[in-house]
């Protein structure tokens, strides 16, 4: 038995280029498809670059963001009787006429459209964006993550602690609550769609009627308020269930000596949810929490299903401006704010956990 | 007292009751609505149970059924669905395999950085590159089905790499020493004998890409948007349209919706296990 002699320095270098070589295929596809897309994307936010034109593109700085983000908050001064300098009053209503917003905001260098009116100690102002659909999509987005996320918190830590208990059909409620996570975003956007149609033919129409809520006609997808809840049920409908087990893998590593120790200590139920649960559960919450909102944010399916081009979340109108306007350059400048804004977030993930930095 | 705590326990499984209503109720009313013709469909109030619009009697129809096998559009998509799930699978548990035994059980220069690389790609939002990966596949003239499996490595690749990467370091460095040993080459070691034992991760990790390809929206509608032979499940059940021209088919798409989410529901319940721990170790998307 002769054993070979192995030079040591030798043995890693081999290892060394073993590692880099396995690395590579991930690598380059990383590279074609994420890495190298996104430098696009940041290069393309600054010119005019159209699909499908001849028109040539154009260095353009950062016009496309201006375009996106400005808005200018005008007052709406009242009419003036050219004769005698008095206030204008409508004969009817007795209103103040006032000056049209169209005459107020500026033309140059972009047309500020009326995003919405507002009064403030008796005077009338304006605001107005140069893109108020892109505006609104951001207000959109943020208020469906923000409301969205909280419920399914509220609800998820709800049905975590139910499920936590000792009882009978308990692996069949765990089973079913896979349920909702299995269906496809698109397909539950559907499912909810018919569930919402505007008259009694739909599930919610049907039931509130029959409850005494609603004539029955009510359109959920249509006006502003309910779009918005109807997006964010179907949401907490689908998403509920994955929160409540990312909150019951941390419930099951709470020891329950803890709780027995709080019982001998006189606690009663609900002082032993917030002295030992709570905290305890702090750091599953927190990664249920960001990774939800993270997720929130770039939301897309039902919003484009179910609202389509009535109502824009961030990434539904990144698209609408990529497809549907064939705006290149406008789509990059509307990806690299999501980017900004998902990547702040991002770190704050990666901050609150930290790289598990092994031996 | 223990009518006290009889109580209670009522109160508990009425609570039980309550969530389980709420998980499952929209799924039942999809099967209910799928079982309706389109004269049941538009009975008002709406009925809990298809029933006959003049008896009452309950009556289920499978005509929807019926229907949504002779649509060439549905059957493709699932077509196109099952190819671009299954590849896209396969391709990111091969690369991903590859890097996280070099992650896992490698050592070599720039390792940490690499893992940070990863761990920051699990969470990389990808709306923002879809403006910069459609010029990509233009350029490149790269058909509908390759881009979306290549792009669909956005977010499968970093989440089964790094899940695996975890796997393989759990795993003795006392095996990959005793099998170079007996004169087996690092890569020897990883697929004869390493590889076999990531099988459980390697179903997990599959099965949790495999349901992600399944569902993805934005990509698949993007990269069909001019080629529509190639569109999806998701895509096809978006632009649902019945045979005859007419308002949109509740009655198909919930057909639709229902052969479509039954194959994975079954294999999530199947694989619960599994599925639960691969998303609470590497709380992906859902």
């Amino acid at each position: 038995m002769q054993k070979k002699r192995v030079n040591l320095s030798n043995l890693a270098k081999r290892e060394e280029r073993l590692a880099y070589k396995l690395l590579i295929p991930s690598l380059i596809i990383l590279l074609l498809i994420a890495i190298y897309p996104l430098g696009q994307v940041f290069y393309s936010s600054m010119t005019n670059r159209q699909f499908a034109s001849g028109q040539e593109t154009e260095f353009i700085g950062f016009e496309n963001y201006r375009r996106l983000l400005s808005v200018r908050v005008q007052k709406l001064e009242p009419l003036l009787d050219e004769n005698t300098g008095e206030i204008i009053r409508d004969p009817e209503t007795n209103e103040v006429l006032r000056e049209r917003p169209i005459d107020v905001l500026p033309r140059e260098p972009f047309r500020y459209r009326e995003y919405r009116q507002f009064s403030l100690f008796g005077n009338r102002y304006v605001l107005g964006a140069t893109d108020p659909n892109f505006i609104q999509a951001v207000i959109n987005t943020i208020n469906f993550s923000v409301v969205s996320v909280f419920l399914e918190l509220v609800l998820g830590l709800g049905v975590a602690l139910a499920v936590h208990n000792n009882f009978k059909g308990r692996g069949l409620m765990r089973t079913s609550m896979l349920i909702p996570w299995a269906v496809i975003t698109v397909v539950s956007a559907r499912m909810w769609e018919w569930m919402f149609a505007s008259n009694r033919v739909g599930l919610f129409n049907t039931v509130l009627y029959a409850v005494g809520l609603g004539d029955g006609r009510m359109d959920f997808l249509s006006s502003g308020m309910s779009q918005m809840s109807a997006m964010i049920a179907v949401d907490v409908w689908k998403t509920t269930p994955f929160m409540a087990l990312l909150l019951l893998a941390g419930l099951q590593t709470i020891p329950d000596e803890l709780y027995e120790a709080a019982e001998i200590d006189g606690a009663n139920k609900l002082r032993q949810f917030f002295s030992v649960t709570l905290p305890l559960l702090k750091p599953a919450m927190a990664v249920a929490l960001i990774f939800r909102t993270l997720d929130a944010l770039r939301v897309f399916d039902v919003f484009q299903v179910l609202l389509g081009q009535s109502r824009y979340s961030m990434a539904s109108y990144n698209y609408y401006q990529l497809i549907g306007n064939r705006n290149m350059g406008m789509a990059s400048a509307i990806g690299v704010i999501i980017f900004i804004l998902i990547f702040v977030f991002a770190l704050s993930y990666i901050k609150a956990l930290g790289v598990d930095s092994d031996d | 007292m223990t009518k006290k705590s009889k109580a209670k326990k009522v109160g508990f499984y009425l609570l039980l009751a309550f969530i389980l209503l709420y998980l499952l109720f929209p799924f039942y009313w999809a099967v209910n609505s799928s079982l309706k013709t389109e004269a049941q469909l538009q009975m008002t109030p709406a009925t809990f149970v298809p029933r006959d619009p003049v008896s009452g009697d309950i009556s289920p129809s499978f005509q929807n059924y019926r229907v949504i096998f002779d649509n060439q559009q549905f059957v493709r998509g699932i077509w196109n669905s099952t190819v671009v799930a299954a590849s896209t699978t396969t391709l990111a548990l091969v690369a991903g395999s590859f890097a996280a035994f070099a992650l896992g059980k490698l050592r070599f220069r720039g390792r940490k950085p690499a893992l940070y690389i990863i761990l920051a790609m699990t969470m990389f939002p990808q709306v923002t590159v879809l403006a910069g990966l459609y010029a990509v596949i233009n350029a490149l003239n790269l058909s509908a089905r390759i881009s979306m499996i290549l792009a669909y490595m956005i977010f499968t690749l970093p989440f089964t790499t790094w899940v695996l990467t975890s796997f393989f370091k759990g795993l003795p460095s006392a095996l990959m020493e005793s099998a170079q040993v007996d004169g087996a080459t690092p890569f020897q070691t990883f697929y004869r004998i390493l590889l076999p034992l990531t099988a459980p991760a390697m179903v997990t990790t599959g099965l949790l890409a495999f349901i992600a390809a399944w569902n993805e929206y934005l990509f698949a509608l993007t990269f069909t948007s001019i080629d529509p032979g190639a569109r999806t499940v998701p895509v096809a059940i978006a632009y649902f349209s019945g045979a005859v021209a007419r308002q949109e088919p509740f009655g198909e798409i919930m057909a639709a919706a229902i052969v479509v989410t039954v194959p994975i529901v079954l294999l999530v319940l199947f694989f619960q296990k599994r599925i639960v721990a691969g998303l609470t170790a590497g709380a992906v998307k859902g």
